[in-house]
Order: structure tokens, then sequence, then C-alpha cells
């Protein structure tokens, strides 16, 4: 009772598609079909041949033969309608009934067969059933896709709730300890995400808002920026009720005496936490990025530092300003303004405005970038981090002694060293650490953070062993960090308006981000080495994506990095 | 065993896809295109190609696609891709990626991606790659689509199947056993049950036998799942059930679905052989044989019967007009196949009444002017014929009916007719006088003149009284017409007579411009008249007065024909001689007889027909002519008995060959002395038929898949060795030569003999004729002095003489350039594709004349002796003599034969040998050799050739 074979061969014997339902070799399978036309005798009135050990049911259509090998034993009447079935099957298939059509949609037809018989047993299925089959439109499926899409919507408006919450406590408890700490490192993602998630769920995080600020009442301190943030990204058609509540939310603000402006001045002098989100009309941002690449027996190659001074003016009555700014002296720094602005102004007494005195700032959400800059040519000793990787081999283990040595220009914020490891069952065994550490098994990383490098541990160091590895694996090995000033010291000291009026409030926001600091191996041999980091490191995501059940949708930033590097 | 091959697409090597612009494809993110790329990869995979490289990209890009085409495809992909490494036969490691995305799919909210990820796992065979699945499968078996659970269920089966796949789903027959229980959908029952009956047979049994009174109200999915266990069950010893089986068997043989009461009645057979059971399986097969239209189903249905009545004959017999009725049946091949049974099945008892319905059916032919009915009145008259041998005392019933048939248009049947007529009136002494009655009456009937000659000689033989001599005469005198045949003046008025005959004359000459062969295998040049009776069956009634058949015939020019007329009146007038007491009316007769044969001989030497009368004819005619003038008793003799006795001897010998036959058939099914015994209460080979039965569908699958490897005989192998290089090449190689029926297995042994490593060695293949080569060839890397056996595959679609011829290519560390040897051609023999057949002396004319191609071959050689020339050709070409024993005996200096062969590929092959021994003593003439396609005419010509000097032997 089994079909070995349905296929569809031309009339020379040539094979067009051919399924197969029990194992056999392709020499024999091959031979079988080409044998066939010699077999079909002409002016039978019966449709089957029968050899030594197989036989063949078949049904002509045009130029082509349909046709099911059994053995002999088989059940002739079950495979006559298992072939008339394919027979109906073929022209649905197939968009002409000779050999071109059927080659082109061979791939089409294999899966009607298999619809049709499993695994060399009739199915009893109707055309209308394997076609429903082979179209594979379900409706669970798309039941499913509409769960996960309200999913989404609603772990969307949870997030945005839970950064607001965050955001919010985090003020609170920065406010006390004078901005000693950081928030951990999503700074970029959260502009992101208040972006993203700037829909319909706009009202109900604000009402939650609304309470948060009422129950923290209480808190003197409590400077709350965040509802104005979130005020000022919800957009058009409820922007007149959110202005009206911002503007509530201010006086009652006000009302229980806070002063917002002192908030921000005083963020602006404490150099506070980088990423404060406007609150004030006009709002300066000043950031640096870091591009350090460090050779791991010492030496720096490109060591370069670009600034960017933003601005964002709220409403445009409040754009016309010119901002005062000054800076430390530094050998190699150059400046860049925005086309737009003053030169002369600028070189004469770093002031920056507005070319056209008529012409406001532009105005809005968008941060304009109005001056940038570049430090170029700094040596070692200026690194604000130094990182020295020590591993040895010794037996059929590998230590590794890492140390950071930061300078005393700065304080460091969420500072994050990784290491590269060689793919590990488990995770690393650490002997002594200064800081907290976690491992990236999915990356095969070892993160090793230290939320804050001051004064008290200038200096630090963490030890580890993993089995014996090849001292290559742990480079390049990569540094992430913030700190709330910059190399050029380039500051706002103050914001002169253009019209009447007094001096407008502003906030300013200082900080320097890490955009690619690494300690490599060799830079010769980076690129190889890359690409070898690379390829383990997807084997293992792979490898650990079928051990572990949850499949993180998150791309693979690191990975991305590398290759880009 | 190779690696099995799960599909075939055909692949245009017009337009090679290369590898990495697929992989351009795969990585974009254009749906289309992926799909597309998708196709061709397979098609590349499926064409030999390894595409290593693919596979990642595959994982990275493919994997994670959500288009249900594209999974699909993967599917396939992932079917026919390596998964195992070719030399240690490991799991490759990055075959664990597809894991996580098998294990997605299993999850998956469409129920069809999770149905056909189940159904790929079916072909998977990797318990490394299934371990991780298993949860997710047998969390589908819940799942509320049936589509599902169908192939959960199936996948579980395969799974647990595989070597130690009892470890990776220990609890599966409870899974199974439980959801069989709770299962509605007749497909996923079936499968649960087929997965039972597969890995724990007894819960499969118990399920069947508390369920044994609903098994009627069952699926028919189901109940042919239930019939195939009940089949295998049976096999093993423990038979006391046996009962319930049977109980559930019979029940099952009035089920609603025919494949499952044709299922059902093979497995009763193979159960019991107790009469009953054989019976109810009989009449089971001869229902369907009623009920369905299908010709397929009742010729295969007729086999069955067939290979019932091999074993049961007895109880056949009691169907044998069951069996008839299938001859209402239009179709040709399903009468012939139902004529042969019935004719097996025939007894006393019953030949009466199949005579009597087949007498029914022949006049049926006669009413309804049937397409074809002239092919099945043939059948018919032979089948009644072969009755009526058998069982002497029928004839009388139908050789009347019969006798009607002689002036049938259908040539063939009305030949029949008249042998059946002459055969009986031999045997049956009885019926002689109202057969010789009958024959008079209708002979003005006959218009072929085959069937002519032969009613003429039963005339002479056996008119023997004295009115039916005389009428006998009159007769053939009143068909003959007025004498004579032709006179000086029609010449140039062209009377009536010759008239109407002209057009006859030209399409005869027409017809027999082509040479043919003769009933006893020479080959006839000369317009033989045998032969226009056939190309030209219907002799244009029209034409012809309705009396004078033998004259529209003779003046057509068939002096053939003319010379048995003069035969017939010499030896009705000799007999009359002999019951006549007038001496007058005897001399009467003489010399009416002499003046016809006198009238004969001068149309036959007219200018009027084209052709003269041949020598043979005239001579025969003017022997009878001095034979009536100068009688004497030994010629008497001669005439009136040896004729008779030698027709005698001929029926004896054919009865004594059929006799034979049947002894030497019969012979077979004895035992050898040193059989092994079989033991009643043992188990043996022969006695428990079930047993054999189900190895014999073991088997059955076994060899339709091509995985039967008989028991090569070593002695043989090595006979075939062939050397491919020379001792002193530095690569030696020598191979045999395996041919299977569709493939050509070379199995190459290459020694390296040198003291350096050759490396990138390849064995380079390259065929002529209808061969090729089924697999590229690999490099090898081979030590000094160390030797390795490769394998090639060549498949062959045809007989023909094919020729492989190849090289071996190296290269050694020390010389750049790749070194080359020629390789020995290797010949293919095209006898290994050819086997003796016998075929119908009319089958063999039929294609010897419908043949195209021809190849004659002179003969030379230096055997003396026409019959050992004949053996030695037969032996050399292994072909079967179909020119029984009887006709080449005896010593005469010719002879001619009719070789017959087929090949594996179904293609007949005609030798037809004349040889005749010459005055030198050499033997001289020609071999033809016939067939349809030119390859076989040439190669065995080139064979015959090559052997047929002999001489050595």
């Amino acid at each position: 009772m089994v079909v070995l074979a349905a296929s569809i061969i031309s009339k020379s014997g040539k094979a067009l598609v051919s399924r197969q339902f029990v194992d056999m070799s392709r020499i024999r399978i091959e031979g079988l079909l080409a044998a066939f036309p010699k077999l079909v005798g002409s002016g039978k009135q019966h449709t089957y041949v029968e050899t030594e050990n197989v036989r063949y049911v078949y049904q002509p259509i045009e130029a082509l033969y349909l046709l099911l090998i059994t053995n002999k034993q088989s059940n002739i009447l079950e495979d006559l309608d298992t072939l008339r079935l394919l027979s109906k099957l073929v022209p649905e298939y197939a968009p002409s009934l000779d050999e071109e059509g059927v080659c082109k949609a061979a791939f089409e037809l294999l899966f009607a067969f298999i619809e049709a018989i499993s695994l060399g047993n009739k199915e009893n299925v109707t055309v209308a059933q394997v076609k429903q089959y082979c179209e594979m439109e379900s409706n669970e499926e798309k039941l499913h896709k509409l769960v996960m899409q309200s999913k989404i919507n609603e772990t969307r408006d949870a997030m945005r709730r839970k950064v607001t919450e965050i955001e919010k406590s985090k003020t609170d408890r920065g406010k006390p300890d004078k901005g000693g700490f950081g928030p951990l490192r999503t700074p970029n993602s959260f502009s992101d995400m208040g972006i993203r998630g700037g829909g319909p769920g706009g009202d109900p995080i604000f009402g939650d808002m609304d309470s948060f600020t009422h129950k923290a009442k209480g808190r003197p301190s409590a400077p709350a920026p965040a509802p104005a943030s979130a005020s000022a990204k919800v957009p058009g058609g409820m922007k007149l009720s959110k202005g009206q509540k911002t503007s509530q939310f201010l006086e009652s603000l006000k009302a229980e005496g806070e002063v917002i402006l002192e908030d921000t001045q005083s963020s602006a002098t404490q150099s506070r936490s980088s990423y404060i989100p406007p609150s004030d009309p006009i709002t300066v941002t000043i950031e640096e990025k870091l591009n350090v690449t460090v050779k791991r027996d010492g030496g720096v190659s490109n060591f370069d530092i670009q600034g960017t001074l933003a601005l964002q003016v709220l409403n445009d009555t409040d754009g016309f300003i010119q901002l005062q700014i000054e800076n430390q002296d530094l050998p190699g720094l150059n400046f860049k303004t925005h086309p737009n602005t003053n030169k002369e102004l600028f070189n004469s007494q770093q002031i920056v405005g507005a070319k056209d005195p008529n012409r406001p700032f532009p105005s809005g959400q968008n941060e304009t970038p109005l001056v940038k800059w570049r430090i170029q040519d700094l040596n070692e000793s200026s690194l604000p981090l130094a990182v020295n990787c020590w591993p040895s081999v010794s037996g059929n283990e590998t230590y590794v002694n890492i140390e950071y040595e930061a300078s005393e220009m700065f304080d460091l914020h969420n500072v994050v060293i990784s290491i590269p490891l060689p793919t590990l069952r488990d995770a690393p065994g650490v002997t002594q650490i200064d800081g907290e550490w976690k491992y990236d098994s999915r990356n095969s990383l070892l993160e090793w953070s230290i939320i804050l490098i001051d004064q008290s541990n200038r200096s630090g160091s963490l030890e580890f062993t993993v089995p014996a590895a090849d001292p290559s694996i742990f480079f390049p090995i990569s540094i992430g960090f913030s700190a709330s000033n910059t190399f050029s010291d380039l500051k706002v000291t103050a914001i002169r308006p253009l019209r009447e009026g007094g001096p407008p409030k502003f906030s300013q926001r200082n900080r320097l981000v890490t955009a690619n600091f690494q300690v490599v191996l060799r830079l010769a041999r980076l690129f190889p080495h890359l690409i070898k980091a690379l390829c383990q490191e997807c084997l293992a995501r792979l490898r650990c994506e079928y051990t572990c059940s949850a499949i993180p949708e998150s791309p693979r930033g690191k990975g991305k990095n590398e290759v880009e590097c | 065993m190779e690696k099995p091959c799960t599909l075939l697409v055909h692949f245009d090597k017009g337009s090679p896809s290369m590898a990495n612009e697929i992989k351009s494809d795969l990585e974009g993110s254009d749906v289309a295109a992926k799909v597309d790329a998708m196709k061709r990869a397979i098609m590349l995979l499926l064409n030999g190609e390894t595409l290593p490289h693919l596979f990642i990209t595959v994982v990275r890009y493919v994997l994670p696609s959500e288009d249900h085409t594209i999974q699909k495809l993967l599917l396939l992909y992932l079917e026919i891709v390596d998964k195992r490494d070719a030399t240690s036969g490991k799991v490759l490691p990055e075959m664990i990626l597809i894991c996580q995305n098998l294990r997605n799919n299993l999850q998956h909210p469409n129920e069809y991606i999770r149905g056909v990820t189940l159904r790929f796992l079916c072909r998977l065979n990797e318990p490394e790659l299934l371990e991780p699945l298993v949860p997710s499968i047998l969390a589908n078996l819940e799942h509320r689509h049936h589509f599902i659970r169908r192939h959960a269920l199936s996948a579980i089966s395969a799974i647990y199947r595989l070597p130690h796949g009892d470890q990776l789903l220990p609890d599966a027959p409870d899974l199974v056993d439980r959801a069989l229980a709770g299962e509605q959908d007749a497909a996923a029952r079936r499968n649960a049950f087929l997965m039972l009956c597969a890995c724990a047979q007894e819960r499969a049994i118990a399920y069947l036998l508390t369920n044994a009174d609903r098994v009627a109200e069952w699926p028919d999915l189901l109940q042919m799942a239930a019939v195939d266990l009940i089949r295998k069950v049976c096999r093993s010893p423990n038979r006391a059930d046996k009962g319930r089986y049977i109980k559930i068997i019979i029940s099952l043989l009035s089920a609603p679905n025919s494949a499952v009461v044709y299922e059902s009645a093979g497995v009763l057979v193979s159960l019991s052989s107790a009469p009953t059971a054989v019976r109810a399986a009989a009449n089971t097969y001869c229902q369907l044989l009623s009920s369905q239209s299908d010709n397929n189903v009742k010729l295969i249905v007729l086999d069955r019967l067939h290979e019932l009545r091999a074993s049961h004959r007895d109880v056949m017999v009691d169907v044998v007009m069951d069996v008839l009725r299938a001859l209402s049946s239009p179709n040709v091949d399903v009468r012939r196949k139902v004529l042969d049974l019935v004719l097996d099945l025939l007894t006393p008892r019953n030949v009466e009444e199949v005579v009597m319905y087949l007498k029914k059916e022949v006049v049926k032919t006669q009413a309804g002017d049937l397409e074809k009915g002239g092919e099945y009145r043939q059948m018919l008259v032979q089948a009644i014929h072969s009755c009526a041998v058998e069982y002497p005392e029928v004839a009388g019933s139908v050789v009347h009916l019969l006798m009607d048939f002689l002036g049938d248009t259908n040539v063939a049947a009305a030949v029949d007719v008249v042998l059946f007529v002459r055969e009986i009136i031999e045997t049956n002494p009885k019926l002689r006088v109202s057969m010789i009655q009958r024959l008079i009456d209708t002979f003005y009937q006959i218009r072929a003149s085959r069937v002519c000659s032969c009613a003429l000689w039963i005339l002479g033989e056996y008119s023997l009284s004295l009115s039916e001599v005389e009428s006998a005469i009159s007769t053939i005198k009143q068909c003959l017409g007025d004498l004579p045949f032709y006179t000086v003046s029609e010449e140039g008025e062209s009377t009536d007579a010759s008239k109407p005959a002209q057009p006859v004359v030209n399409s005869v000459t027409v017809s027999s411009r082509r040479p043919v062969v003769l009933a006893d295998g020479t080959y006839a040049t000369q317009s033989a008249a045998t032969e226009t009776a056939i190309s030209s069956p219907a002799v244009a009634p029209g034409s012809l007065s309705s009396t004078q058949n033998l004259r529209s015939l003779i003046l057509s020019g068939d002096f053939f024909l003319a010379a048995v007329v003069a035969c017939t009146l010499t030896k009705l007038v000799l007999r009359l001689e002999e019951v006549q007491p007038s001496k007058v009316e005897a001399n009467k007769a003489s010399t009416g007889a002499l003046l016809i044969m006198v009238s004969i001989l001068q149309l036959g030497q007219s200018s009027y027909l084209p052709h003269p009368i041949d020598n043979d004819s005239y001579d025969r005619i003017v022997l009878c002519v001095r034979l009536l003038c100068n009688t004497g008793d030994d010629v008497r003799k001669v005439w009136l008995q040896s004729c008779r006795q030698s027709f005698t001897k001929m029926l004896a010998e054919k009865q004594f060959r059929e006799t034979e036959e049947m002894k030497a058939k019969a012979q077979i099914s004895h035992a050898q002395p040193d059989d092994l015994i079989d033991f009643y209460h043992l188990k043996s080979r022969r006695g428990m038929s079930q047993l054999e039965l189900e190895d014999a569908v073991q088997d059955d699958l076994k060899a339709a898949t091509g995985e039967f490897t008989k028991d090569a005989d070593d002695a043989n192998k090595l006979n075939r060795i062939l050397q491919l290089t020379g001792f002193s090449d530095p690569v030696y190689a020598e191979a045999y030569v395996t041919v299977h029926h569709y493939d050509i297995v070379l199995d190459v042994t290459v020694i390296n003999r040198t003291k350096e490593t050759l490396q990138n060695l390849c064995l380079e293949l390259a065929t002529m004729g209808d061969l090729k080569l089924v697999d590229r060839p690999q490099n090898y890397t081979l030590a000094p002095e160390s030797s390795k056996h490769i394998r090639a595959n060549i498949k062959v679609s045809s007989t023909e003489t094919g020729v492989i011829f190849g090289n071996i290519v190296y290269e050694t560390s020390n010389v750049m350039e790749r070194s080359v040897v020629v390789l020995n051609d290797i010949h293919i023999d095209i006898m290994d594709y050819i086997s003796p057949a016998t075929c119908a002396d009319v089958a063999f004319r039929n294609m010897w004349a419908e043949f195209e191609w021809e190849n004659k071959v002179a003969v030379n050689t230096v055997i003396q002796d026409e019959k050992e020339f004949l053996d030695h050709i037969i032996k050399s070409t292994n072909m079967k003599c179909l020119t029984p024993p009887s006709a080449l005996d005896g010593e005469c200096g010719f002879i001619a034969a009719n070789l017959y062969a087929k090949s594996v590929f179904g293609e007949d092959a005609l030798v037809n040998i004349s040889v005749e021994k010459q005055a030198d003593g050499k033997l001289g003439g020609y071999i033809r050799i016939r067939s349809k396609t030119q390859g076989i005419a040439l190669s065995l010509g080139d064979k015959i050739t090559l052997k047929q000097k002999g001489g050595s032997s």
C-alpha cells in the first residue's frame, strides 16, 4: 500500500518533477522513470504497466505523463484514486500542461503532491483541501498577529510609563545627591523611545504623571521636568490641552514654591548628569564624543573628539536670542559655526547669534546644532581612562588581569568595560573585582561596570579565569562611559534676548560620551581578528538562541559596531 | 546504501545559477527574489552541487523569514542538504542552528506551518537535531487542528522508529495510544494506528480486538491500516486467535470502500487456505471485477484471480461463470485475460456451461458489428478450440456454429475456424459426416485464399462416401466457374471475367512487393499466395461473383491455391474411383479434373497475368495431371492415406509437446533430492503460506526501491575484470563492471605504483552511446603504493553497445602540471541487456513487418553443419529459437529459424537465420536482424558478425 513516487515526465522520459515517498537512490528512480516511456505501449486501454519489480500507474496529460510508481502488491484501487486526485491537481498549479509549464510550477506541484500523499499512504483529501493546505491561510495566525500587535502596543505604553517613572525617581534622588548619580546608560534610547511612544497613549501617562507629582508634593526639591517633556512631545491635535496642562502643572509647582529657573541653573553649573529632558523654553546641549583606539601595548591611534553645541528653543517667540559662550583654550581645538550664525560676532566676542537679527533661531522639538568643534592631536596622557589587560595562560586556565586608571580631569559615570571571551558554557570565574560584572552569554562578553569613577577610585582592577584560550581572544576591549564635563570645557554663560524682556530661562547640558573607545591587540591585524570575533559571536548567539527559549529581538548592537569599524 | 533521493526537479543546464548570485538574493529582503533563489539553490543541490557555504547564508537570512512559501522551500532545502559529514558520518555542527527555527515553527500560530514542519521531521534522521524538538512535537499532539495532529503522529512514529528513537521518546506508544482513543479525524487515527502497528504491535492488536465489532464502521483509511496489521500479525507463530482476525476481515469484505474490500480479500487468502475463505476471497474479487469499470482494476483483479488459481484451483473452478461475466468489458486485454483464466479452470463439469457462454458471446459478435469484433471473435474461437481439444465432447455443439464463420471477413478468425474444423474432423470421427456436409454447403462463402486451401484439403481428405465425393467435386467445379479461365479472344476484348479481376491483380502486386517470411521461416521474395491473403484480407467481395470465389482468387494470380485445387481434385477423383461402382462416372470426373488443371496451366502461361505461374505450382499441377492419367496402387496409397497419417502424426506431436511442457512445469515444483525437508510442526518455508506472503510484501517493496542486492557470484565477478592501465603506469587501475537493470556500476581499483603521494587524483569518465554518468568525479589523495576503490554509476536508457572511456588525472608535489593516464576503453556488452523470450508466431511476424531497422549479415563461418551453426548463434546471442525443434530436424541442407529476445527496457529483437549448405560444403545465407530501434539492430549485428565465425568450438 505504498506509493514509491509521484512524478511528471515528458513523453520522451525526461523527469520533470518527482517526489519520492520512500527512500530510494537517485540512480534507481531516474532509471525507473527513464524506462517508463519504453514500457508504455500504444493503443492499450489500460493505464498501468508492470515490470519485474514495480508497477507504474499513469495518466497521459497532453504531452506529459503523470505517473505513480508503486510496488506490485500495492492496492490498485487506492492508487487510481490518488492518481485521479493528482491529475486534477496538475492543471490547478501548472500554468500550461507542457514541459515548460510544469518546470515553472515544479515546486508548487511538489507541495501539492506532498499534501495528497503522506509518506506513501493515501490521504483522503479533495482538490479544494489540497489548495487550502498549500495556501496556508490561517485564521489563527491572523489572530495571533493581532494579539501580538496589541501586546506590543501595550508593552510600549507600559515601557514609556516605566521610563517616566524611573526618570522621575532619578531626578528625585539626583537632587539631594548633587548630581552624583548619573542615570544608567539609557539616555539615548530614552529620547528615542519617548518619540516613538508619543502615540495615543499620551494621555494616561500624563494623568499618571500628574498623580505622581501630586504624590511627590511633599518633597520640596522635586523639579519634575519630565512631564513637561512629555507634553512637549505630544503631537498636534492635543497640543492645546497639553499646553494648558503643562502650564497648570508649572503653575502648581510654582505655587508650591519650586523655582524652576533655579533648578536649571543649578543643573548647568553643577554639570548635572547629561540628559535632563528639556523643560525650559531654551535648552543648550553641549556634547563631546570621544573616538579612541588604544593599542594593547600602549600608544594611541586615532584619538579625537568631536563636539557639538546644539540649541533647542520650544517657542518661536523665544528664538530671538544670542548665546555668550566661553571655553578653555586648547591646542588643536577649532570651531565651525552654522552658516546662519554671525561669524564675526563669534570670532570676536564668542557670541553665537543669528546673522540676520530679525530671524529667530528655529524652534520646535529639534535641536539645532550651532557650533561644532574638533579636538585633534591629543596625546595619551589626556586619555580619561586607560585600561590594561594581562591575559596569562597557566595550565588549562587563562588568568586575565585588567586594570584601569582614570585621569584626574574627569569623573566618569557608568563605565562599562566589555571584554570578549571565548565561547563558554558557564560564566567565567571572577576572583577579584572593583565594581560589578555581568556575563553576557549571548555575545560572549564579560561586562565590567563601575557606576562612578571619581577621586575615591581612580584605579581599579578585575581578575577572572576562563578555560585556556588564545590571549588575542580578549581583544578588542571596548569601553563606554559618560562624563559631565568636557575636554573643551565650553559653556554658555548667558543668554541675551534680542527683543524686550528679561533674560529667558534656559537649561544647559554638558556631557562627554564615548563613541568608540577600544583597546585593540595590534592595529595591523585588526580586521581579520574582528571577522573571527564576529563569527564566533554569531555562532554563540545562535547557539544560545537554541538553548534559551526566549528570543530577544534586539539587534546585535555590538557586532554591528565592530563591523563598521 | 546510497543517499536516498527524495525529490527530482528538472534542471535546465542552460541557465547555470551562480552560488553567489543565489547568496545575494537570499540576503536581500525581496520575498519573490528569495523564493526564487531558494528554488535555484534546491535545484543546484539536487543536481549534485554541494554549495557548502550557502548553509550559513540560509541560516542567517532565510530562517527568520515569515513568508510561508520560503519556510516550505526551506524545509525542502533542509531535507536534501547534507546533514552529515561525508567522511565521519557525524552530524555537521552547524546543523544545530536550524533547531531553534524548527522549534519556532512547531509553535507557530499557523497550523499549516506546524504541520509541514512536523512532516519534515519524519524525514529527519539525526537524533541530535530531533532531541530538542521532542517536547514541542508532543505538545502538538493536543492541538485542536487535525492537520497538526495527523503530522505530529507521523512524526512521532518516524522518530520512534529511528535507531535509538525509543530513547528520545520513551513513552511514545503510551501517548499515541491515548491520542488514538480520543481522536476523531480519520487520517490522524490512521497515522496513530500505523504508529502503534510499527512500534508497539501488541497495543495495536489490543485496540483492534477491543474495537472488533466496530471495525466495519471505521473510516476507510483506518480499515486499510487494520487490514495491514492483520496481515502482519498473522505472520507471527501465535495463531490461536486467528479466528478473531478472520471475523474482522470477513466483516470488512462488505465494506463500502472497494479498496478495503480488495485488500481484505488479499489478506484473507494469506490468512487461511480453507476453501471457505478462499471462496469468499474469490467471490469478492469477482464482485470487484463486475462492479469496477476501470480496466486497470479489472486486469489487476484478474491477476489476483490467476494467483488464486495457481494455489487453489479447486475453489476457483466454482467461480468460473462469475469470471466469464467480465467478458462484457469491451477491453481486449481484459477479455484475453478472462479467457486465459477460464481456460485454465475447465473441468468436465463446467466445460459445457463455459462453451455455451462462449458460443453466446460469439453470436453476439455477429449481431453487433462491434469495433474489434473480429479480434474478439478470433479470441473466442481460439478459446472454444482449446476447450474442444481438451474436452472433445463439446466440439459437436459448437463446430457447426463456428463453421458459419468460415466466410468471415476477418481472415485470422476464419483461419482459426478452419484449423479448428480440421482438427475436430480428425479427432471426432462422429462429426465427420455432418461437418463435411456443412463445409460443402458453406464452401462458396469462403473468401480468403488460406482458408480456401485448408478447406479444400479437408474436402479432399475427409470426403469418403460416394455422395460426399461427388458433391465435393461439383462444389469445386461450381466455384471455379466456366472453363476456360482465359481465351485468346479475351486478351483483346477484355470480357466480363477479366475486367473485374484487373484491380485485384494490381492490389496484389502492390502488396506483395515486400519480402516476407513464410510460415516455416524461409524468406520469400516472390509473391506468395498466403501473403496476399493476409495483406489484403478483404478481397473486395463486390468484384467477385458470389459463388465463384475460387475462380476469382485464381484469376488474381494465386497459383498456390490453384495447385491445391488440382491436388484436391486428384484426391477426390482417386477416391471416387474407389467408391464409384460405375467406371464411366469415374472417368468422367477424371477428365473434368484434368480439364480444370490444364486450364489452370494455360492461364499460368498466358501473358494475361503479370506473373506467370511459379515453378513449384506448375510442377505440382503437372504431377497431378500425370497421376490422373496413369494411376498406380502405391501412388494411390500415398495420396489417400499417407497424407492423413502425417496429419495425425502432427496432431499427436502437438499433443505430445503440450504434455511435455506440462510435465516440465510440474517438474519444477518437485523437490530436489538435497532440498531441506519441511516439518509440518516446525516453522517451515513452504507450509505457512502467510509467512511467505508477508516476506513477499517486504521483498516486493525492497525490490521496488532497488534495495535488493543479490549475492553476487564472486567467481562471475572475477571473470569480468578489465584492466584499465598498464602495469608500468604510475597508476594501475582495473575495474569490474556490474550491470544492473538500468545502471552499470564500475568498481575501479586504483593503485599508486609510485613512491610519491598523488594528489587530486581523479577518475574522469566519458561515455559514448546511450549512457550517462550519474555522479561527478571526486578528487582523492593517494599515498605511495596504496590503493583505493572508486565506484562510478552509469545510467543506461536503451539497449545499445556503449563505450566508456576515460583517464586518470593526478598531481604530484614536484611536478606542477597534471599528469594523465589514459584508460582502456570499456565496452558494454549488449548481451547483458537482452534475455531470451518467447512470442507467438503471429506476433513475431507482425513485428517483423512493422519494425523499421534491419541489419543483414551475410553468413561467413567455418562451421559446416547448419544445425550446429544455429546452435552457435543462439548461444552467442543469448536468444530463444522460436522455430520448434521438430521443424529443424532432419538433414535437408538448409535451415530457417526465427530467434527472439527482449531487452530489459522492453525492446524486441528479432533475428531470422536462413542458411543453406552450398556445393562446396560451406554454409551460405543471411542472418537478418530487425528491431524498432537502430541501436539493437546495429549492436546485435556487430555481435553476430564477431561471433559467427565460430571455429574454436
